[in-house]
């Protein structure tokens, strides 16, 4: 009788499985038709790597793609889609960016022009390119000071510390090649970077041990103001290896927390990071992707010591093996990310998987996990359900808004098999899409070198609830994304937000309404709002 | 313990054309409703049967098997559950606080404004959930409101609407092609908001905007101006006054829960029914001008009229606002999530208002005596503080501003303010401040017997019983 009840009550909805639960976006997978081609591959160092750089670079806000492609020439993709509509890219064919032995890039604005610019992950040299505007760069190593050495990158975070024009620089590596032994317990030793006073970057600390970081994130886990460097290590290769994170003083080398600091030694086969406030204590919690059991650590502990606890059992999120299938063998993560895709207010986790190569005591059918957030905390399983099942082998990927409706959409990088993309219709169908929960679109602005605020947290309120999201550069495999930052509303129709900068300073609680972008600088207390072009910018080739 | 759920709706699959003689009817019922519209059977209604059902919806009285009372969450528009729960389940200040809509929009009749002892107190439902006091700065005390003539305030409300964010895209289109900034005036209906600045980057400097939310939604319902619909409006109420919860805002979908206010039944107000009682109040009767029968006063009347014009009070009480379109479309096009959508249904649900009250202009337009022009002002300042006398901002509104009452009906609907705590129009003129400063001293510079001839042309807007 219930469910006749229940579903009476559905009948004229389109969306019916929003009676049945927390609701599933409707994905439709658009990657034959996107324009975009593009697999990532080669042989033993391109089983790691394989990011997508996210960012707008010709100034319409609809974000281009930035594929690594391991052996093959590195592809930006021109975002080419109409507001709401399809999924359309054209390859950009003449780009500075065309290089070979890419295992990921990052977007950020290194020198605060307003454009952004892409550090550039490799096996082999490493390149910082400069954004020109209108999407074309060039290879900024030498203005910058920077020596992108020869090793094989894999990881990389920035962060700007104090008052710095320039942001300081992490660049994690996987293995040392060239040492005896090769590849166990042979991890090549990451790199930090801080600028002189010149605006060069010409000194580089070795952060030793290095246990072949495979992500890495700067990030104020404590919030004492000062970012600490976590990095995510690959326990394949590393010998008495863990997990890691350093202390970064300011005009001091990087130092490792200890496990007298509180700091425990976990070993896993470190992936991908990912971080969002889950438990509402204004701390950043992380997932960080492995193979077998994926983590959640959350802090134990108020008296700023790193002690984390691992709670993605209770909140389901283990994603040890298949959700579907009979395969009982573990899973193996890459890429993850936290964000709302169906805009009920509760983040989502995103959690691209793949084997290896062909390693088989781990699942060889190992699909992509979609997991929805519930207000009692615990994730649901939701790729089948929103037909994004992929059994290809996934490394980097984004969750982002393509077509600036307000929905997130997908997009991954699949090792030796094509980049998949998915559109995320909402609640309705391919012909026409419609809105899921409310949601905000923000972006956050400051003058100086660090105009974008890497290292401030937005609050976003609505009701009894804040979402706390820390604006970083880095994390995730191989790739991020340096576009608005996306908050799902659910059934508010306003919210306040309020932003503490990167130094400390809080800004006022500014008023949002839903359903729009709006960007707030620090020098305002109202948001300005933005309003999307019918279609994104044509760029010339 | 295990608690058996309660369904609510036993009847629900019943067409409603079917329902009266063929039922058995159910000894000892005490449902005040025992029938619901699913969405999908609206069309196969006929329009008076669905607004028959809203009407039986608002003049309700539910009760517990109805699934009224909220246990365990709050007034809140937003799903919030309570911390405590030491309330009784019927509470006059944090609710739920009455049983039937009737039970304060009764004056002259169902669908009408309610006096002082029906006042709400109205709060966030966030914070302090629970109060049970009548200081001001746990709750804004308001007085009831008629409904009467809803459905063409919310029709003009959409108009204007979409010609404000008509403005705002043409003005960013403009500062793109342009590549310069661009500033336009926000007018509609002859009713100015302001202006907003538009760069060429298409970021919008919404500063100047004025006595609009900046989202260019006019939401015509409550005195603050800040509900977008009827449904929106119902849904609000029927949580905070009656506890009883739609799926549109409390239902699975946001919530995980289908139950989320833990009183034992689920599903407690469709959405068919939502459509129903939004028809309802859509299809009040329009209010109209009705003069007393004495020549004497119907002269006064009249001259009042050309006094109240004389002081200006129809800058913001604009006495008509032109209408296209009667056509009224349910869901509305600007409800956000949490309230039924257009694109949540297979097919909207149309209803043609009746045009009967109203005139026409040249264009065509339908003229709507509506005394308003559904834009916040400033209304009080240091030398008139009564209207100021609310200490919570309400959904981002400053506590001296409110929309322009809309004073058709005022004849009827004593007590005034949004308190409803003036007993006469001539007080209630004479508290205007802030941006009514000038039409209030024009008014206060009349002669007695010409203030007098005011409040007599007030007295003549009058609702009807229909």
């Amino acid at each position: 009788m219930k469910i006749l009840k229940l579903l009476s009550f559905c009948t004229a909805l389109l969306t019916s499985v929003s009676c049945l639960g927390i609701t599933s976006p409707n994905m439709h997978e658009e990657t034959l038709t996107s324009g975009i081609s593009h697999q990532y591959k080669g042989g033993w160092e391109y089983f790691v790597g394989g990011g997508v750089a996210v960012f707008d670079c010709n100034d319409d806000q609809y974000p281009e793609l930035f594929f690594a492609a391991g052996v093959g020439r590195a592809t930006l993709y021109l975002n080419n889609s109409e507001l709401g509509q399809a999924l359309r890219f054209n390859k950009k064919v003449q780009s500075e960016l065309s290089v070979t032995a890419v295992t990921g890039a990052y977007p950020l604005d290194i020198d605060g022009d307003g454009i952004m610019d892409l550090a550039v992950l490799r096996v082999g040299e490493n390149i910082l390119f400069k954004g020109l505007g209108n999407c074309q760069f060039e290879n900024a190593n030498r203005l910058w000071g920077f020596d992108g050495g020869s090793a094989w990158t894999t990881a990389f975070a920035a962060t700007w510390e104090g008052d710095n024009q320039l942001p300081s620089l992490a660049f994690g590596n996987y293995v040392d090649r060239d040492l005896p032994g090769a590849p166990f317990g042979t991890c090549h030793n990451s790199d930090f970077y801080r600028p002189d006073k010149k605006g060069q970057y010409r000194h580089n600390t070795p952060l030793i041990p290095g246990y072949c970081a495979l992500s890495m994130l700067f990030t104020d886990w404590n919030r004492s103001g000062t970012p600490s460097l976590r990095i995510a290590n690959d326990r394949q290769y590393y010998r008495g290896g863990h997990e890691q994170l350093w202390k970064i003083p300011e005009t001091n080398p990087p130092l490792q927390y200890s496990a007298e600091e509180g700091w425990r030694k976990q070993k896993i086969w470190g992936m991908g990071i990912a971080s969002t406030d889950l438990n509402r204590d204004g701390k950043p919690d992380y997932y960080i992707t492995s193979m077998a059991d994926n983590k959640l650590s959350t802090l134990q502990t108020q008296d700023g010591s790193p002690r984390f606890k691992d709670i993605a059992l209770e909140r389901g999120v283990t994603a040890h093996r298949p959700f579907i299938g009979n395969s009982v063998l573990p899973s193996t993560g890459w890429h993850a990310q936290f964000d709302d895709v169906n805009n009920d207010s509760y983040t989502d986790l995103y959690v691209v998987k793949g084997n290896v190569e062909e390693m088989s005591d781990f699942a060889q059918l190992d699909p992509n996990n979609l997991f929805l957030g519930t207000p009692q905390g615990r994730f649901i399983e939701s790729a089948e359900r929103s037909a994004m099942l992929s059994f290809k082998r996934g490394r980097g990927g984004s969750l982002v808004d393509l077509n600036l409706d307000g929905l997130l959409d997908v997009v991954v990088v699949n090792r030796k098999d094509d980049a998949q993309l998915w559109r995320n219709l909402g609640a309705g169908r391919a012909l026409s899409p419609a809105p899921m929960g409310n949601w905000l679109a923000l972006k956050i602005q400051q003058a100086g070198g660090n105009r974008n605020a890497i290292g401030a947290f937005i609050e976003v309120r609505i009701a009894d609830r804040t979402q706390s999201k820390e604006i970083t550069v880095g994390g995730g495999h191989g790739g991020d994304k340096a576009v608005w930052h996306h908050f799902g509303i659910g059934v508010a129709e306003r919210a306040i937000a309020r932003v503490q900068w990167p130094d400390g300073q809080w800004s006022p609680w500014i008023r949002l309404f839903a359903n729009q972008h709006a960007r707030i600088r620090r020098d305002q207390s109202t948001a300005d709002t933005w309003l999307p072009f019918a279609r994104a910018k044509t760029t010339q080739n | 313990m295990t608690r058996l759920k309660i369904i609510t709706f036993v009847g629900i699959l019943i067409p409603l054309c079917t329902q009266a003689a063929d039922q058995i009817p159910v000894i000892g019922d005490e449902r005040a409703v025992t029938q619901h519209i699913a969405l999908s059977e609206l069309e196969r209604l006929a329009p008076e049967q669905i607004i028959a059902q809203g009407k039986l919806l608002f003049n309700a009285k539910f009760t517990a098997l109805d699934g009224a009372g909220r246990p365990a969450s709050t007034s809140a528009e937003i799903p919030v559950k309570k911390r405590v729960d030491l309330t009784p389940a019927m509470f006059r200040t944090s609710g739920p606080d009455s049983n039937a809509c009737v039970g304060c929009h009764n004056q002259p009749g169902s669908g009408g404004a309610g006096e002082f002892v029906v006042n709400v107190f109205a709060s966030s439902g966030v914070v302090n959930v629970d109060f049970d006091t009548l200081e001001p700065q746990f709750s804004n005390e308001r007085g009831t409101p008629h409904l009467h003539g809803s459905g063409l305030v919310e029709l003009l409300a959409r108009e204007m609407s979409a010609d404000l964010q008509e403005i705002r895209r043409a003005a960013v289109a403009s500062a793109r092609s342009q590549q310069q900034r661009i500033s336009v005036k926000l007018i509609t209906k002859g009713v100015d908001f302001g202006e907003l600045s538009v760069n060429p980057d298409g970021f919008i400097d919404i500063a100047k905007i004025q006595g609009v939310d900046h989202d260019l939604i006019i939401r015509p319902f409550s005195q603050k101006g800040v509900f977008t619909s009827l449904r929106q409006f119902s849904i609000n109420a029927m949580n905070a006054h009656h506890g009883i919860q739609s799926n549109e805002r409390w239902g699975k979908q946001w919530t995980n829960s289908d139950d989320f206010d833990e009183d034992n039944f689920t599903a407690e107000i469709s959405s068919g029914d939502l459509t129903a009682i939004s028809l309802y109040q859509a299809t009040l009767p329009t209010p109209v001008q009705k003069f007393a029968e004495h020549p004497l006063l119907q002269e006064a009347a009249a001259q009042g009229e050309q006094l109240f014009r004389q002081a200006a009070c129809n800058q913001c009480h604009i006495q008509t606002l032109p209408l296209t379109s009667l056509s009224f479309a349910e869901p509305g096009p600007y409800n956000a999530a949490g309230n039924l959508r257009q694109t949540d249904v297979a097919a909207v649900y149309r209803y043609q208002i009746d045009s009967q009250g109203l005139d026409r202009d040249q264009q065509g337009n339908w003229l709507v005596p509506i005394f308003s022009d559904l834009k916040r002002h400033v209304i009080a300042d240091v030398h008139k503080p009564h209207f100021a006398n609310e200490r919570l901002s309400q959904r981002f509104i400053a506590i001296d501003e409110f929309m322009s009452a809309k004073l058709w009906g005022v004849g009827s609907t004593a007590p005034y303010g949004h308190r409803g705590d003036v007993s006469t129009l001539m007080e209630v003129i004479m508290h205007h401040g802030g941006e009514a400063q000038g039409a209030r001293e024009k008014f206060e510079a009349f002669s007695d017997l010409q203030r007098r001839k005011v409040v007599e042309f007030l007295k003549s807007l009058q609702l009807t019983q229909g």
